[in-house]
């Protein structure tokens, strides 16, 4: 039963991972751009929330417009930052993106301060009880929340006409300019979704756990996900998420124990410290020596 | 690095070590924290800026070799052979961390070595008995050549002398076959394995020797600031090195030490101006707030960085200004990296 318990708490974390890691994946398919910062927009996102409930607004609805802001956020930041780098080497892409990530640190720093703040009720506060299972509203809203959004996304990217121009883009970058589609447009499209995709997701993460800068901690535990999940496959990124957040709370729930009481009897250390926060890590080496291109992705062919 | 610009580096360096009596305190710290982060830098620039190996994990192995060489300093031993130490153990590790690079490439490299940097951290806080946890170790001070240096210009000596050693040592390096080798995987690991270059062996040395100057700078870390403490060594410090080889330029000896000099003042300036401006109570916020910003103006105008711009500079004020710039010899390639996909 306490697995049970366990491994909803984790699904319910694990789908938040989830929709972040989809902005990821969104950009990187869709300009070859990876995205460091997308902890630093979920970040973001929640602290908008939060900034507009406390000015007075109902909190879902504050919720409602700073995704609308992220989204203004993300297209400001790929056509102000980005679009003048297309040539630039990979690293210094990477450096960007994690340039952006420190100064939206910095920023909420400066406005908010280091401490954990309440983050405002989304959701009225109870429990359900369910054979022995308890669970807040909190979760079962992050689940279900995410769960339809990531399903809604990945229809809207497969059966839509801007996401069929999505995919091309993502496909073959050639191939949609000569066909007439505007990539950097959609690139730009790209980045709005993505940086939205994490800002809902930066809300309901500081609804289960709270809101401080750490927050923005999260992109970096994304990358596991998506490397998990392959790189370039959304569903993967999903996959991935879910596995990730289960995997995570398994591990503080019983693993953590387990290993502590053989170290005491054995040896003079007391305590693993974060192992739940390690496991991610430890699992990405393990996946991309194993099978580098992640368990939904597609291995890329290279020509000299 | 022709002979030429080797005795200039001499001069420079023997100028400094000559004015050294006559800094202060203040001054003289400057100095070695300048030197030692450029022999850091020096050590990720072979890394990512000679070898292609982008490395997110260089934070950690600077921890490395402080962990290493304070538990070899406070057992008593010199601090050359402490320094030493600690080289060939981060080298070690440097290595393990390099082992997922014979199977991935770019991009997925780099978040193996992010992977890395996690891990490292948290060894850091796990293994007691050899760091002392989150307390962090203290370290004692250790003479250099028998020599008692626990000064600002005893560190300053000893770091300037190193940072030459290294730099010369780098110079000579990429002049001989495993250099070039270096050079070649970095622009197409396909061409290099095509020409019969075991590329596996090449990229173990890249990672060794790497390894072993991040462990020299760890070690002259611990040593000068006497405590070695897991924050000190977080993903942060690995983002500062690597925006000092980028902003001092891929590929460049030079760069390395502009692009540290660069990164390492710009907090200190930050302070001074926020104690004359009396907004000392926000400054940690402003200071991560104007690198970002810096970060981010500077790999939208200048992606190849200080010593490239300087160079330009250079040519136009000779006359050469109308023909564009060439790159420098032996800087990074910068293939777009958007290229649309063959």
């Amino acid at each position: 039963m306490f697995t049970l318990q366990l491994v909803i708490a984790g699904v319910a974390v694990g789908s938040v991972y989830a929709l972040i890691a989809l902005g990821i994946v969104l950009i990187y398919k869709c300009s070859g751009v990876v995205n460091f910062a997308q902890g630093g927009y979920a970040m973001l996102g929640a602290f908008f929330t939060y900034a507009l409930a406390q000015a007075g607004l109902h909190p879902a609805l504050g919720l409602l417009i700073a995704v609308v802001l992220m989204g203004a956020v993300g297209a400001l930041t790929q056509i102000l930052i980005l679009r003048p780098m297309l040539k630039a080497p990979v690293v210094a892409v990477m450096m960007v993106t994690l340039g952006i990530l420190i100064t939206f640190r910095a920023v909420c720093l400066f406005i908010w301060g280091p401490d954990q703040l309440a983050f405002p009720q989304l959701f009225p506060a109870g429990v359900i009880e369910l054979g022995g299972i308890f669970m807040t509203y909190n979760y079962i809203a992050a689940v279900l929340l995410s769960s339809v959004l990531c399903a809604a996304f990945l229809a809207f990217y497969r059966y839509t006409p801007l996401g069929l121009m999505q995919r091309c883009t993502a496909d073959n970058t050639r191939a949609a300019l000569a066909i007439g589609i505007d990539v950097s447009r959609q690139v730009t499209i790209a980045w709005v979704a993505s940086a939205m995709l994490a800002g809902l997701g930066g809300a309901l993460l500081a609804s289960l756990n709270g809101l401080s800068v750490n927050l923005s901690n999260i992109g970096l535990v994304a990358f596991p996900v998506i490397v998990l999940g392959g790189m370039t496959s959304l569903v993967g990124a999903v996959v991935g998420g879910v596995v990730l957040g289960v995997l995570q709370a398994l591990t503080d729930g019983m693993l953590t124990p387990a290993i502590e009481r053989v170290l005491r009897e054995y040896t003079e250390i007391y305590s693993v410290g974060a192992l739940q926060q390690v496991i991610p890590y430890a699992l990405l080496v393990l996946v991309l020596l194993v099978r580098p291109q992640g368990i939904f992705g597609t291995r890329e062919s290279e020509r000299v | 690095m022709t002979l030429r610009q080797i005795l200039i580096l001499l001069a420079v360096a023997a100028c400094i070590l000559l004015l050294l009596p006559g800094l202060g305190r203040y001054s003289a710290y400057i100095v070695y924290v300048v030197a030692i982060a450029s022999i850091g830098a020096l050590a990720l620039n072979l890394l990512i800026g000679y070898c292609g190996q982008i490395s997110f994990a260089h934070g950690g192995l600077l921890g490395v070799g402080a962990y290493a060489a304070g538990n070899f300093g406070n057992a008593g031993q010199d601090m050359v052979v402490a320094l030493a130490g600690a080289g060939f153990v981060t080298a070690l590790i440097s290595v393990m961390i390099g082992l997922p690079a014979l199977r991935l490439r770019g991009l997925y490299f780099a978040i193996a070595t992010l992977a890395a940097q996690f891990i490292l951290e948290y060894l850091f806080r796990l293994l007691e008995p050899l760091t002392h946890g989150v307390s962090g170790l203290l370290i004692e001070p250790a003479p250099f050549l028998g020599f008692g240096v626990s000064t600002d210009r005893g560190y300053a000596a000893v770091s300037i002398i190193l940072l030459v050693l290294s730099l010369i040592g780098v110079s000579r390096l990429l002049r001989t076959d495993l250099g070039r080798r270096f050079i070649l995987i970095r622009d197409s690991e396909m061409v290099a394995r095509g020409m019969g270059i075991n590329v596996a062996r090449t990229k173990f040395w890249a990672f060794a020797i790497s390894g072993f100057l991040a462990g020299i700078a760890g070690g002259l870390l611990a040593f000068t600031t006497r405590i070695a403490a897991p924050e000190a060594f977080e993903i942060a410090l690995s983002v500062d090195y690597v925006a000092m080889i980028i902003v001092g330029g891929l590929g460049s000896l030079p760069g390395a030490v502009i692009g540290a000099f660069f990164v390492v003042l710009l907090p200190e300036v930050v302070q001074r101006l926020g104690e004359y401006f009396n907004a000392a109570t926000q400054t940690s916020a402003i200071r991560e707030m104007i690198f970002g910003l810096l970060i981010i103006l500077f790999m939208i105008y200048e992606p190849r960085g200080l010593n490239s711009l300087a160079s330009r500079l250079w040519r136009r004020w000779r006359g050469a200004g109308t023909k564009p710039a060439k790159t420098p010899s032996g800087a990074m390639d910068l293939r777009p990296s958007s290229e649309p996909a063959e």
